[in-house]
């Protein structure tokens, strides 16, 4: 027996479909920003192609600087791309007007980082939850009340507690008021960003089994974009490793995180410090040198050659071909095989 | 070397004081480094600024003893314990870009606690500097050394801050959560590097973080606090691998790393008491699932066996899981 709930057992299991219709299809993405003086260029995103399938939570794991957030805000058309596209359900949200854009983005909805942040302090609850309703329009004030009442309860927020400000709950209340908000709307996306990097540890398993029981119950897609490895690992079916504004790796979850392909996802995994005693440890931890470089000017070539132990000239010289080498698995490396990054002779 | 008895540190609230730590107690013999665990609000980063004579006096009451190689810390005249500090005592904090000056050089900074701790040495503060900078792992030091914070990229200026912390020799550093900001590659740099500085200087560390796996590959002992208290004392790989407290144990098994793939993870239910509205007996009852009728009576930190203290009057009856299986 230990101090935690227990584990319902219909919780477990749950897998999307491989073969399930693409809810998002991205191709070729890039987006730039000017920096600050307008003379130079930061490539957040910088030709990323992927498809989201319905149902099924999509793993987005890298450092600072790699540009998931970037992504992540392009896919509910908070950004714009600079090139390349991105299609929502088969239809891309530039070739909407603005009103039929409003009521089309509904359905691709985003939660952020920071509860605190996310709501108005001189708000009730009550009255954050409903905003998202009253843009959208088209619903009585009582119709209002209801849904946002009902989506509330569905998170285990009290009626009582909806006419609360936010300052009188915790954290852990506070996501569950914003995951809330993004239900009354019915989605079929959410953008999930570092959702749960601000909540302690012992509240932030609540708030992981409240988003699976979610998707189960409403079907939702997941984006979840994070840098805790043992997050992701636990609650994606895919996962794509970033590294400055490309993907080094896509795969399923298990087969990246147990047994990557890129030599950058090998380095991330063994960095990641794991609470057991030293004598359980493997201590084949990959130190990479340095750290991530300016996305003002990326290296040439493959991106994470300055800090790769196995570069090699071919390295500087070519980007690496996005290639299949397991099924379903993807991988931006000139020397990896399917036993995995270079290196690695023998298949595990 | 640190001996801390009894410390209760309260803050002025409107006309009363709450109490946000209460009777905590550790020692940090030389070279050891203890990490520090605890979820935010459990007192661990206010522990570690009474210990430095940080807390805003005005607003702050401390009571208890620091006794640091045998003086006591809190009844220390101003201007001793600032002899100590940065010089016997060094400090980390958590961001590293405000706690450095941006209009001066990183070398002007480490050189500035060398010289105020050793003013007749002058001349040797910025020699110092460059050695401090190179024993961090700085490339280039001689260059970097006359760089600005904004030149460095957020390891660097973290390297800089422990090179500022450890350039007079100190024989305790006081880091709190010194890779929190960090990525995950670069906080590998990081605390595998000041592992290997307190190994070959003999320095011991008090590493204060709410990450067990970081405490797990960095340090020897482990403090579990709760709620403004210590429940548990342990060395690390003990702890890991059999809790005595079932908040330790709770907060193992919430890992995901744990939990099969895909299913739901476990969690502690409810939340920390607030401070104003603490139970007299044990802080963690509510939310215990071994809670008997004995738990509403105060408890006490408990020698269970040797070298391992805990704060649970059930400690010796209960199997608890840890981070292992």
């Amino acid at each position: 027996m230990s101090a935690v709930s227990p584990i319902p057992a219909q919780t477990a299991g749950h897998v999307a479909d491989a073969s399930a219709p693409a809810l998002v299809r991205v191709r070729d993405l890039c987006i730039e920003f000017p920096t600050g003086d307008g003379a130079e260029t930061v490539k957040a995103v910088d030709g990323v192609s992927f498809e989201v399938r319905a149902g099924e939570t999509f793993g987005i794991i890298g450092e600072s600087g790699s540009g998931k957030t970037t992504l992540g805000r392009a896919l509910v058309s908070l950004l714009q791309p600079s090139s390349g596209s991105i299609e929502l359900d088969g239809v891309d949200p530039r070739s909407l007007g603005s009103r039929r854009l409003r009521e089309f983005r509904r359905q691709f909805q985003v939660i952020f980082q920071d509860p605190h942040a996310a709501l108005n302090p001189r708000q009730t609850i009550l009255a954050s939850v409903r905003e998202p309703l009253e843009i959208i329009g088209g619903k009585s004030a009582a119709e209002i009340d209801q849904a946002a009442l009902d989506a509330l309860a569905r998170v285990g927020i009290a009626p009582e507690q909806a006419r609360r400000y936010p300052h009188m709950v915790s954290g852990g209340q506070k996501q569950r008021i914003n995951i809330a908000r993004v239900l009354t709307l019915r989605p079929k996306m959410i953008v999930c960003d570092e959702v749960v990097a601000a909540l302690d540890v012992s509240i932030r398993g609540d708030v992981l089994n409240l988003f699976a029981d979610l998707q189960r119950e409403f079907g939702l897609t997941y984006v979840f974009i994070t840098h805790d490895l043992s997050v992701v690992s636990h609650i994606s079916d895919r996962v794509a490793v970033t590294y400055l504004g490309r993907f080094m790796e896509l795969g399923p979850a298990e087969d990246v995180t147990e047994n990557p392909l890129h030599p950058y996802t090998e380095a991330l995994m063994s960095a990641e410090p794991i609470p057991l005693p030293s004598s359980m440890r493997d201590n084949r931890r990959i130190v990479l040198e340095g750290e991530i470089p300016s996305p003002i000017d990326p290296p040439s070539g493959c991106r994470f050659r300055t800090r790769c132990p196995h570069a090699r000239p071919r390295c500087t010289e070519e980007v690496p071909a996005w290639r299949e080498l397991r099924p379903d698995h993807w991988v931006a490396c000139h020397f990896s095989s399917p036993d995995g990054p270079p290196g690695k002779s023998e298949p595990q | 070397m640190l001996d801390v008895r009894d410390l209760t540190v309260s803050f002025r609230i409107g006309a009363g004081h709450v109490a946000v730590t209460r009777d905590v107690g550790f020692h940090i013999a030389p070279g050891e480094r203890l990490g520090v665990v605890g979820e935010s609000g459990c007192g661990k980063t206010v522990t570690g600024l009474s210990i430095l004579g940080l807390l805003p006096r005005r607003t702050s009451q401390v009571s208890g003893q620091i006794l640091f190689e045998g003086e006591d810390l809190i009844r220390m005249p101003a201007a001793k314990l600032r002899a100590i500090r940065g010089r016997r005592i060094g400090m980390i904090f958590q961001e590293p870009m405000t706690a450095l000056d941006p209009v001066f050089t990183v070398g002007e900074q480490i050189a500035e606690t060398w010289r105020t701790h050793f003013p007749q040495q002058r001349e040797q503060a910025r020699e110092r500097a460059v050695d401090a900078l190179a024993r961090v792992g700085i490339p280039l030091p001689a260059r970097r050394v006359d760089e600005y914070p904004h030149q460095l990229s957020g390891g660097m200026r973290q390297r800089v801050m422990i090179a500022m912390a450890l350039i007079c020799e100190p024989s305790l550093l006081i880091a709190d959560e010194p890779t929190t900001a960090l990525d995950v590659t670069v906080q590998a740099q990081i605390t595998d590097l000041l592992r290997e500085l307190s190994e070959s200087a003999g320095t011991a560390l008090m590493f204060i973080t709410h990450d067990l796996g970081v405490v797990a590959e960095t340090c020897t002992r482990m403090l579990t606090m709760y709620a403004g208290q210590v429940v548990e004392d342990a060395p690390v790989d003990e702890a890991l691998v059999r809790p005595r407290h079932p908040y330790t144990s709770g907060l193992l098994r919430s890992l995901p790393r744990l939990a099969p793939r895909r299913g739901a993870l476990p969690s502690i239910p409810g939340r920390v008491p607030l401070p104003a509205q603490m139970p007299p007996g044990c802080r963690f009852k509510d939310r215990c699932p071994h809670a008997i009728d004995e738990c509403a009576a105060p408890q006490v930190l408990r020698e269970v066996e040797p070298g391992r203290f805990v704060r649970c009057i059930r400690a010796e009856e209960l199997e608890l899981p840890g981070a292992v299986g």
